[in-house]
């Protein structure tokens, strides 16, 4: 009896922890302009700040703050200030869900922003109920194809080209600069390398060897340098495409230079697993980065004659201190100038639809950073559509292949590389937009 | 044939870096019956201390003897102010098994936490001591370098050191004792507490020492050796758990079974292997490869 | 608060199971009084409650140690989305299954696990960790990182327009959570569960009274899987689809830091355990937004209050909360 009360009392007095320890917030019917007031704009993004994936994104995040803070500085966007809410997912489903679900459900935010990952937005989207509330999902950190597919993802708005675009683009570099040669991949085991695979089959090119797949986390020092030795007794000067992240990338170049291998192939690295400063950061010798080939849709973060750039590292002195400008820094900021001219373009009288449907109708003509042509419109969801290639120095600046910019422009589908006269839209004075 | 070369090679490369961790593991389970998860955070915690000496004063040396006193020291505290408290506390039942597991996995947290605060959430790297390019043989680079045999060189005499102090020095012989029957031990006049805590302080060494003899070819972060920890523990219990040599002889045959199964056929049985070795083994022998005659289980 | 439980008498099933009903009924009106926020949360209390229950029923009563509760519950979640998914099946189909088919892989498991003691079986248990995750992306049907969906639908219309997807959530999550908590209590309640007890306090005196311990541990690997397996069924539902990447070896980890904060040895605070997974970071991120402060801090900061709570609960109850309320036993 005495044992029965006791367990009744404690499942009783966990059930009054548990009531007592939910703070009571009761959910308004969903007003179309959440988050939204007078004087202010609430953005949110759940994204990884620590663990692996923290490592190399954990920038993203506060670069999209700091330029929001400097646009604030500036009067704002008609009258309102913006900010953001950061939340850490660490790369993980489960905490991205709930995560998600607190800035929809919690922080009450207007539209998200930037969200990273395919893994993790994909069960964030629905958990959030993202589709049903209808929240703008703006600027998405994934390549990944199928998030541009409108009817599971209607409120979605991507903003890197996808990873089978920039797998296509790859192929026709190849076709036209190495014919002959023999060519390989590396790729990461999981939807970033099999949309690359994906695109470069599309495109028709066929590898010397089947593409080699290996699970996140297990190119090793040593599996690198098993890897290059297989590949260092093909005749020629074969082409090694890299689809994986910088740390990996980084270490099949320390393999290469161990092997005395760095001289023996061409380097194609995607744009996900290029990112200089890391790699030089990572402790890759600048003789070895030079000459490494890369996509990308941003101009380098080196680059001090693009104006776009020169703004956003003054903006990053100012306002994102102690942070070193780099490759992340500037898409976030990148991402944030598209926002900031999203909610302009939805005028003065903000809703979550009066959002969306702006950038369907006017997203292709923003101002942005990039290179090449952003494809929103009342059908697509994509954003940029193409890539230019670069060649790193061994300064780690990505000046143009070949000595002459040349954009390229394709889909995700069966459509061919095409190459683009895209000039992108002068920069609005001091990167303040100006839009409406 | 190679291919063959390069496999046997890297394998025993990854099997030497796989060792340091399994001994610095085997080293405070033998003292204290503790899987201590926290390992991979002391080990890189003292490579920062050692990272930040080099960056201070440029010398890879003095930066390991560095390391690896601080990492003695941190072992040490951490046995004495937070291990012992709960073993106090906890005595008997599965909670025994389980509260040293909870309790250094709240520890790794903190100890990152903590490097994440003064270092910072970021990629660095530290240069190794001796050249890191393959050795050339008969004009071909071969995938062994002078910092590869640094690794197995340091491996091989850091056991036999250990051996040599718990075989043939009355401390070793206090070590083992209390390891074995502590209460034994303590009615042999043996300061059994005291014993236990070098037990940590060896291990702590030993991570440091394994922290800048990894990193070097890796990368620093915080989480930097969490995945090597994991590695070590499966070859530590693959060795048994009990003994150095077993801890060494773990190491390469995960080493020698991940790279020959990668290589030769697929990439993707890279942590299926692991988990395809530890059972084999222990369906063979239940307690591992190098478990003494008579099991003492935890 | 110090009332000893000398005299055991057991509850009788059918107290018992007016006890769940009324506490299935107290949830019930507190489902319709809290946000849906609240009822998202609760619904992750009660998963995560199962889980622990997992926990506890193998490492609390038969006394092995394992770290891969995670690839169980992966299992568990594979075969709930693939049975709705694909088959087509009911999700009520789809959540048995993730229990049977767990259930069935822990059998099989626990074939290799009752051969090994504590550290061996800890090692073999967190190598199944690493490596089930990976080997999930090796085959198309299972979705790769996009995963496949886990879709439970709306509640039925019958419920009324207002009932919302988080409230729908909470009812299954808690009903299946009781209703699997129930089982397992009457279990170890049962003469056969009392032997669980019997082989964890003292193994040879359990095989010299006659008792199959190989058997009786193999079992509790069994039972312990598929109710690891229903829990992952259920987290996936929560976050809408099942990928590789949801079931890291720290989830693992969590669920054995619950079980300490819960206790090992009884089965009454596995909400409370579960409340602590949920609410911890929740707190550690508003405590951490309230103070602001450098970006270096504010994000280690939510990892170190977890991390200090994990260790505090080891260090001062280490036997969970339920034991200070009881001076003996």
């Amino acid at each position: 009896m005495i044992r029965n009360k006791s367990m009744k009392r404690a499942t009783l007095a966990s059930a009054i922890v548990a009531t007592s320890a939910m703070v009571l917030s009761i959910v308004p019917a969903q007003a179309n302009s959440t988050g939204v007031t007078a004087t202010s704009i609430k953005l949110g993004v759940s994204t990884p700040l620590t663990g692996s994936a923290g490592l190399v994104y954990g920038k993203v995040p506060g670069a999209m703050r700091a330029y929001f803070d400097y646009i604030n500085a500036n009067g704002g966007v008609n009258g309102r200030k913006i900010s953001l809410v950061i939340r850490d997912d660490k790369y993980l489903p489960t905490l991205a869900a709930t995560q998600t679900t607190n800035l929809i459900l919690k922080d009450k935010v207007f539209a998200l922003v930037g969200a990273l990952g395919t893994a993790t937005h994909s069960k964030a989207y629905t958990a959030a109920a993202l589709a049903k509330n209808n929240v703008p999902d703006l600027f998405i950190n994934t390549g990944f194809s199928g998030f541009a597919n409108k009817t599971k993802y209607p409120t979605t708005f991507m903003v890197l080209p996808t990873y089978n675009m920039e797998a296509k683009v790859m192929a026709k570099v190849i076709k036209d600069n190495f014919p002959g040669q023999a060519t390989f991949m590396l790729a990461q085991d999981d939807e970033f390398g099999a949309d690359g695979v994906a695109g470069f089959t599309t495109a028709g090119h066929k590898f010397t060897a089947t593409p080699t797949l290996y699970p996140q986390g297990t190119m090793t020092a040593a599996r690198a340098e098993g890897a290059l030795t297989a590949l260092g007794a093909v005749p020629g000067k074969p082409v090694l495409v890299l689809f994986g992240t910088t740390d990996v990338t980084a270490t099949l170049l320390k393999a290469a230079e161990k092997l005395e291998l760095t001289k023996k192939f061409t380097f194609l690295a995607g744009s996900v697993g290029a990112d200089a400063n890391t790699l030089l950061a990572l402790g890759v010798k600048p003789t070895t980065i030079d000459g490494v080939i890369s996509a990308s849709f941003l101009p380098d973060a080196k680059d001090l004659t693009d104006p776009y750039v020169k703004q956003f590292i003054d903006i990053n002195t100012r306002y994102n201190k102690g942070i070193t400008f780099d490759n992340y820094v500037l898409a976030g900021m990148n991402s944030a100038m598209l926002t900031v001219q999203a909610l302009r373009a939805a005028g003065k009288n903000l809703t979550r639809a009066g959002l969306m449907s702006a950038i369907e109708a006017k997203g292709s003509t923003f101002a942005s950073a990039g290179l090449v042509p952003l494809g929103y419109s009342a059908t697509s969801r994509v954003g940029y559509n193409g890539y230019w290639v670069s060649q790193l120095n061994a300064q780690g600046e990505g000046k143009p292949y070949g000595g002459k910019l040349v954009i390229y422009t394709t889909d995700s589908g069966a459509g061919a590389v095409e190459i683009s006269t895209f000039v992108r839209p002068t920069m609005p004075k001091n990167g303040i937009p100006t839009n409406s | 044939m190679t291919q063959f070369i390069t496999a046997v090679l890297t394998s025993l490369s990854s099997g030497a870096i796989y060792a340091l961790m399994a001994i610095a593991i085997v080293l405070v389970w033998r003292s204290t019956r503790v899987i201590n998860f926290a390992q991979a955070g002391q080990a890189v915690l003292t490579t920062y201390i050692g990272y930040t000496v080099i960056q201070r004063t440029g010398s890879f040396w003095l930066a390991l003897v560095v390391a690896v006193i601080s990492g003695a020291v941190i072992g040490a505290v951490i046995d004495r102010f937070f291990m012992r408290p709960i073993f106090k506390r906890v005595k008997s039942g599965p909670i025994v098994m389980i509260a040293p597991v909870v309790a250094t996995l709240g520890l790794l947290g903190i100890i990152q936490a903590i490097i994440g605060f003064v270092w910072g959430i970021t990629n660095q790297s530290i240069e190794a001591p001796v050249s890191t390019g393959g050795y050339k043989i008969m004009g071909t680079v071969i995938a062994f370098s002078s910092y590869n045999l640094l690794v197995l060189v340091f491996v091989a005499v850091a056991m036999l050191l250990l051996t040599l102090l718990f075989q043939r020095t009355n401390v070793g012989l206090a070590l083992r004792a209390s390891a074995y029957s502590p209460e034994i031990a303590k009615l042999s006049g043996i300061k059994v507490d005291s014993v236990r805590t070098l037990g940590w302080a060896l291990a702590g060494a030993f991570g440091g020492l394994a922290g800048m003899l990894y990193i070097p070819g890796y990368f620093l972060y915080p989480n930097a050796m969490d995945l090597l920890l994991v590695l070590g523990f499966i070859a530590a219990v693959i060795g048994g758990l009990e003994s150095l040599f077993g801890a060494f002889a773990g190491g390469m045959v995960l080493g020698f079974a991940i790279i020959f199964s990668t290589t030769y056929i697929s990439p993707k049985l890279f942590f299926p292997t692991a988990f395809i070795v530890l059972i084999i083994v222990l369906l063979v022998k239940p307690a591992g490869l190098f478990a003494p005659k008579k099991s003492r289980g935890a | 608060m110090k009332k000893a439980g000398k005299v055991h008498k057991p509850t009788t099933t059918r107290k018992r199971l007016l006890l769940f009903v009324l506490f299935g009924w107290l949830l019930l009106i507190l489902g319709d009084r809290v946000g849906e926020l609240e009822l998202y949360q609760g619904s992750f209390v009660a998963t995560y409650a199962l889980a622990i229950t997992s926990v506890v029923l193998l490492t609390g009563y038969s006394g092995q140690l394992s770290l891969g509760q995670s690839a169980l519950m992966a299992v568990g979640a594979y075969a709930g989305a693939l049975s709705i998914f694909n088959a087509g099946w009911h999700p009520v189909i789809g959540l048995i299954m993730s229990a049977l088919i767990a259930g069935v892989f822990g059998l099989i498991l626990g074939l290799v696990a009752a051969r090994l003691s504590g550290p061996y079986l800890a090692g073999t248990t967190l190598a199944l960790a690493i490596s089930l995750p990976t080997l999930a992306n090796q085959f198309p049907i299972l979705g790769a990182e996009e995963g496949i969906a886990f879709d439970v639908g709306p509640a039925p219309a019958r419920f009324g327009e207002d009932f919302s997807q988080y409230k729908w959530f909470f009812w299954i999550s808690a009903l299946a959570s009781l209703i699997m908590v129930f089982f397992i209590v009457n279990l170890l309640s049962s003469r056969y569960g009392r032997t669980f007890k019997a082989v964890r306090d003292n193994p040879v005196a359990a095989q010299l009274s006659g008792i199959n311990v190989e058997q009786l541990k193999v079992s509790a690997f069994a039972i312990s899987s598929g109710v690891a397996g229903l829990s992952g069924g259920l987290l996936v539902m929560l976050i809408s689809g099942v990928s590789p990447s949801a079931f890291p070896l720290s989830l693992s980890f969590s669920l054995l830091g619950a079980a300490v904060v819960t206790g090992l040895y009884n089965l009454k605070g596995v909400i409370l355990g579960g409340l602590v997974l949920v609410a911890i970071p929740e707190i550690a991120d508003s405590l951490v937004s309230r103070i602001g402060g450098s970006d270096n801090l504010t994000t280690v900061l939510p990892g170190f209050l977890v991390s200090a709570l994990l260790i505090l609960a080891v260090v001062f109850t280490p036997n969970g909360p339920g034991h200070l309320l009881k001076k003996h036993h």
